[in-house]
């Protein structure tokens, strides 16, 4: 068991540091993804800006903390982007061109081969940026980072960020059934926009919708606002936790199942 | 069971259900609620056993279930029914524990990563299949033997030709010493040089290692060349498992000419071509055969009854003749005679 967890650090290091090349020699690539990426989060930071330049508070949170919530939305969202975007791809044309098969023609497991299959500089951007607007809230707003509660920090993003991929190998395995299932990935993606504001300001069957059914509110608010001091330890920690191991769980079990699902494609 | 045999095949059945869709917006609708199943049955009830270290020519026509089979023998598919034992495996319930222990080749797909170097894409398999640093090592000389590597080692995968990225594939099925070879279609769309250095190198193999070899091919002259045995199946059926000298005593001296001829009234010529038979020497009608499609005209004989000459004599005087080749029997054509 450890060996077989070395030998995979070991092969996806390999395929990393590939990548990495790759990235190096197309660097002009690079960089207009990267300003993209910093115009997109622009345009949101400033929306949230010009809403509090007409109300000093949205329902008793301040600029800072909704500035705190936006910006630990982007850090699991960025991770999961960086590692898992070849989920993307399963969702569009892996299945309906029998790419598949070859996954299941190595000695390793077919979900180890998809993500080492990719690695996207794009979710770089998103951590830089989560990480600058969390700490720049915090100094602003007046949040103190212990070492505990930075701690605390790491391990809820460790747990949002599985919350992301396992939505997303959820929504991915489907197509596995019906060899398509980009659309519906992208249509429940798109709910993580929610995440980003607190769930206070949505009707009630958004916000247990997004707690419960499409856990994007795990990812960003609930986490997020035991830092603002809005929230319990146990309850967001424990929610987060829970919610993402159920989720992770459920992910793998629909995957493999799929795989014994998969009926290739004729030549 | 007997413990001697390295792949056993036992009533394997694969049925492959589809949905038919209705036609237009209304139909689409009405499927949505209803739908009619159809089941396609490419695999009906196969078996046979296949001894270590044999060489197999699979073969059959175009949607045969020759691919479907093998999908199942690599785990790949799940059948249907029957079963599936490769070594002490079987391959769909042990998948990857299988996979240690072959290699697959689809000619028509490539098994590798398009982005990467050849020589990255061994030292990722080598770790993937946890190949010992010597054997590889002794490996690697090997295949630069055999395939050349060198000439491309540096290139991404992308950018190989055919030929090329035939010959990587083929090592790099073969880089962990599998004890069963799948090859589907190993040689497709080759040139006449890499076809012959493919064939020595699965020879080399076999003998080498005494690797148990399967294969699917439309080439006789890879059958001939490598197979001591065929298995030809059709419509998903087994029509044949012996070996190779029976059908090269019944099909052996089969030849096929295939003329391009110009001509306005296709019909003049067909009538012309019904008194091909009777007016060339020692043509029958179950010895020759003819078909005429498109300005093409093929005529399949017996080299041992019929001179070519009077079958070339006939056709250059009777029509203009654009171009014309003499080729062997194909593949296509032995399964229809079954």
């Amino acid at each position: 068991m450890f060996t077989n967890a070395k030998r995979y650090i070991k092969l996806y290091g390999m395929f990393l540091s590939h990548y990495l090349k790759a990235v190096m020699h197309s660097r002009t690539d690079f960089i207009i993804g990267f300003l993209a990426f910093f115009l997109i989060q622009f345009g949101g930071i400033a929306f949230i800006a010009l809403v509090f330049r007409q109300i000093p508070d949205l329902l008793g949170w301040s600029f800072y903390d909704l500035l705190f919530i936006y910006g630990f939305a982007n850090i699991p969202r960025g991770i999961d982007h960086m590692f898992t975007d070849y989920l993307w791809l399963l969702a569009g044309n892996v299945i309906v061109e029998g790419e598949f098969d070859r996954y299941l023609l190595r000695p390793i497991h077919p979900l180890f081969q998809i993500i080492a299959q990719r690695f996207q500089p794009d979710g770089v951007g998103e951590v830089i940026i989560g990480i600058l607007l969390v700490v720049y809230a915090s100094i602003k707003g007046g949040i103190i980072f212990s070492p505990t509660k930075l701690l605390i920090f790491i391990v809820m993003i460790i747990f949002s960020t599985i919350i992301y991929t396992s939505i997303k190998l959820i929504l991915s395995s489907i197509a596995f059934w019906t060899k398509r299932s980009q659309s519906i990935l992208f249509m429940f993606y798109s709910m993580s926009e929610f995440a980003k504001y607190p769930l206070e300001i949505y009707h009630k069957f958004i916000r247990t919708f997004i707690t419960y059914i499409v856990p994007f509110a795990l990812t960003a608010y609930i986490p997020a606002s035991y830092f603002l001091g809005a929230s319990s330890l146990f309850k967001s920690l424990g929610l987060t936790i829970l919610i993402s191991l159920t989720a992770l769980f459920l992910g793998l079990k629909i995957f493999n199942l799929g795989i014994k699902n998969y009926e290739s494609v004729g030549n | 069971m007997n413990e001697k045999n390295m792949i056993e095949v036992h009533n394997l059945t694969k049925t492959f259900t589809a949905y038919k869709k209705g036609k237009g917006l209304a139909g689409t609708l009405k499927s949505l609620f209803k739908r009619e199943a159809i089941h396609i049955e490419a695999v009906k009830d196969i078996s046979f056993d296949i001894k270590p270290g044999e060489i197999i020519g699979y073969i059959g026509a175009n949607g045969a279930g020759k691919s479907t089979t093998i999908k199942m023998m690599t785990g790949i598919l799940n059948p249907t029914s029957g079963y599936v034992k490769v070594g002490d495996y079987i391959p769909y319930e042990k998948r990857q524990e299988n996979a240690k222990h072959i290699g697959v080749v689809f000619g028509q797909k490539t098994q590798l990563w398009w982005d990467l170097p050849v020589g990255e894409t061994f030292a990722i398999l080598k770790e993937i299949y946890q190949v010992p640093d010597d054997f590889y090592a002794s490996q690697m000389a090997y295949f630069d033997e055999i395939f050349e590597l060198s000439e491309f080692m540096g290139q991404t995968v992308r950018t190989l030709s055919l030929g090329q990225r035939m010959r990587a594939d083929l090592a790099a099925s073969m880089l962990h010493n599998p004890k069963v070879l799948f090859l589907d279609e190993p040689t497709i769309g080759l040139d006449v040089m890499v076809k012959e250095r493919i064939r020595k190198a699965i020879k080399d193999m076999n003998q080498r290692y005494g690797t148990t070899i399967l294969l699917t091919t439309h080439d006789m002259s890879d059958i001939e060349e490598l197979c001591h045995r065929i298995i030809i199946i059709d419509k998903g059926k087994l029509l044949y498992d012996g070996g190779i000298d029976t059908i090269r005593k019944e099909f052996g001296y089969e030849r096929k000419i295939v003329f391009d001829l110009r001509y306005d009234d296709a019909t003049l010529v067909e009538q012309t071509l019904e008194t091909l038979i009777p007016s060339v020497d020692g043509c029958q009608p179950d010895n020759t055969t003819y078909q005429l499609s498109e300005g093409q005209l093929t005529v399949n004989f017996n080299r041992n009854q019929v001179g070519v000459s009077g079958i070339m004599n006939f056709v250059l005087s009777h029509f203009n003749v654009l171009d014309f080749s003499v080729q062997d029997m194909d593949i296509e054509a032995i399964v229809k005679r079954f």
